[in-house]
């Protein structure tokens, strides 16, 4: 192939300022300006002044930022295995060759499209003590007890964890679905020739084959789920107390309720910092199907 | 789909199968369902069973008193301007950039689509302040553009989209060269429309992500002519502590237009959502 010249340099140029204008000023810059943050006494009325490491020593010493960071933790050690295995169980239903096919995969996604506000405002209410659907349900079937689901810590937890699956556990449905659907027809074939049972058909071959995208979403979920929000902001508001307050919510406070803005800015960089470790342990491990570059 | 081993094999649990995946089904559907049951109740109704909530009397007046006496239908319509205009300009960046990478040779081509894809690890929600720092000194604070442009960059729809355009034969764009064909009637008469199918999943899939999207409206957006639907929801609801049956009619006007869009393009919405598991 002939050498490239400054003419060839220049022919993408069109074609790829606008996409790299706006990705330098709102994915890249934001990096190096949270940077830059993080080290200023930076806040929305008081002079910005340049204090050095001191919002990560005082971030480090703080026990709030802990309590948060272990909760985003739990909330991830918690969630992601049982999003994947839910995810399987219902890829594997929804496969199932029957005429209400399209119903049951219908009816694992449709929660995912719907807004979080919705959701969250749904699970309250279904989950209040004394008139909520939940507790009605629980007594129908013979339980006595009345729980307060929002109001105790471990029931708080709980009921985010179910609504978190609830709400998202579609996507990842959808792409263990496709998986399956796309296992080559001849080793079922092959297995079948060999006289081999469902079973073991099922453990041998299709668990298996499902293996390199079970890996992708197990690993795409952590990190996702390191950035749980939003329902948590609208349905405990991290109660009961700051039990269920993720890192993100405390973040959130302290940027935008206290004004600290520096100090925010340091939590979040020491997240992204757990993030960044956690997308090369995922370029590592994820094999083929997980590398991105 | 071709009769599979697995389908002709007689499976002796299938009854039990499909019955557990109907009952799991039911139990997706059941707080969608029981949301519009509730949302059809008189105002003041209080159920003290779950099952009042799925007997009459029904009612429509809260349908009429929240679209005569809400801003719902603003919301919905600033959440759709916002994911429309979002998509669009995505989708116009997103594919031209794919384009190059895709059909153009240059020098640091590689280096710089690495620097693009990086961007994937860029997570969103933790650099929310330094963003809100970069758009309020850029005056973006508080207006439809300051929640558009931040969304418009996403790394994910060059990766799918240059994988799709990598499919077009090269032999067809030299040829087109060869006639005299500029490098943008290339991508928009060629190429495009060959990837139609791609560009329609990333398209959707970036609608859906920006109509659901939370966090950034919530903190970019003060005044009340501008919420978004995720944002306007919460706002409604707080001002309705003691009865829950209002907030639910916003609530299911809120996801009747979601449901309906599913059902007309359930393949594309599955099929965006396929390819973004498809990474490199």
């Amino acid at each position: 192939m002939k050498k490239l010249t400054w003419k060839d340099d220049l022919r993408p140029v069109p074609f790829l300022l606008a996409f790299f204008v706006a990705y330098v000023l709102f994915t890249i810059y934001p990096i190096f300006k949270g940077m830059q943050m993080s080290f200023f006494n930076w806040t929305l009325i008081e002079q910005q002044e340049f204090i050095g490491m001191t919002h990560y020593i005082n971030v480090l010493s703080d026990p709030n930022f802990w309590e948060a960071f272990g909760n985003t933790s739990l909330f991830v050690l918690l969630s992601t295995p049982t999003m994947v295995i839910l995810a399987l169980g219902l890829a594997l239903m929804a496969n199932l060759n029957t005429r209400l096919q399209t119903f049951f995969r219908g009816s694992f996604f449709i929660p995912s499209i719907l807004s979080v506000s919705v959701i969250s405002f749904v699970a309250i209410f279904m989950l209040q003590p004394y008139t909520g659907v939940v507790n009605n349900l629980l007594q129908a079937v013979g339980l006595d007890a009345e729980p307060f689901w929002l109001a105790t810590p471990s029931l708080a937890w709980v009921s985010i964890i179910a609504v978190t699956l609830w709400w998202t556990v579609g996507f990842n449905m959808i792409l263990f679905l496709t998986a399956l659907q796309g296992i080559p027809e001849e080793l079922y074939e092959a297995a079948e020739v060999d006289g081999a049972t469902r079973q073991q058909m099922f453990w041998q071959i299709t668990l298996p084959q499902l293996l390199p995208i079970g890996r992708l979403i197990l690993l795409l979920q952590v990190l996702a789920s390191f950035k749980v929000f939003a329902q948590i902001l609208l349905i405990t508001d991290g109660g009961p107390g700051t039990t269920t307050r993720p890192i993100i919510l405390y973040i959130y406070e302290m940027g935008f309720q206290r004004y600290d803005l520096g100090y925010a800015a340091a939590m979040s960089y020491l997240l992204f910092m757990v993030l960044l470790v956690l997308s090369v342990i995922q370029l590592r491990l994820g094999g083929k199907e997980g590398r991105m570059l | 789909m071709s009769q599979s081993v697995l389908t002709t094999k007689r499976d002796p649990f299938r009854w039990l199968k499909v019955s557990i995946a109907f009952l799991s089904a039911l139990a997706f559907l059941f707080p969608i369902v029981w949301m519009f049951f509730v949302s059809m109740k008189p105002e003041g109704t209080a159920a003290s069973s779950a099952i009042d909530w799925f007997l009459p009397p029904y009612t429509f007046s809260n349908y009429v008193n929240i679209i005569a006496g809400s801003d719902v239908f603003l919301w919905i319509w600033n959440s759709f301007f916002v994911g429309a205009v979002t998509t669009l300009l995505t989708l116009v960046l997103t594919s031209m950039a794919a384009f190059a990478f895709s059909k153009m040779r240059f020098r640091y081509r590689k280096a710089l689509y690495l620097f693009f894809l990086a961007g994937l690890m860029v997570p969103g929600e933790a650099m929310i302040i330094p963003l809100y720092e970069i758009v309020g000194s850029m005056g973006l604070l508080d207006t439809y553009a300051g929640l558009i442009l931040p969304g418009i960059a996403a790394p994910l729809g060059v990766i799918i989209l240059k994988s799709f355009f990598d499919g077009v034969p090269n032999e067809l764009i030299e040829s087109a060269r060869l006639d005299g064909c500029s490098d943008f009637r290339l991508y928009w008469s060629i190429v495009l429309p060959l990837a139609k199918a791609a560009v329609a999943a990333v398209g959707i899939l970036t609608f859906i992500g920006s109509w659901n999207n939370f966090l950034w409206p919530y903190l970019a957006i003060i005044s009340e002519a501008l919420y978004t639907l995720p944002v306007g929801i919460p706002m409604f609801n707080s001002n309705y502590s003691e009865t829950y049956i209002l907030p639910m009619t916003v609530n299911a006007i809120a996801s009747l237009p979601v449901i309906i869009a599913f059902l007309f393009f359930e393949k594309q919405i599955v099929k965006g959502v396929s390819f973004s598991g498809i990474k490199g």
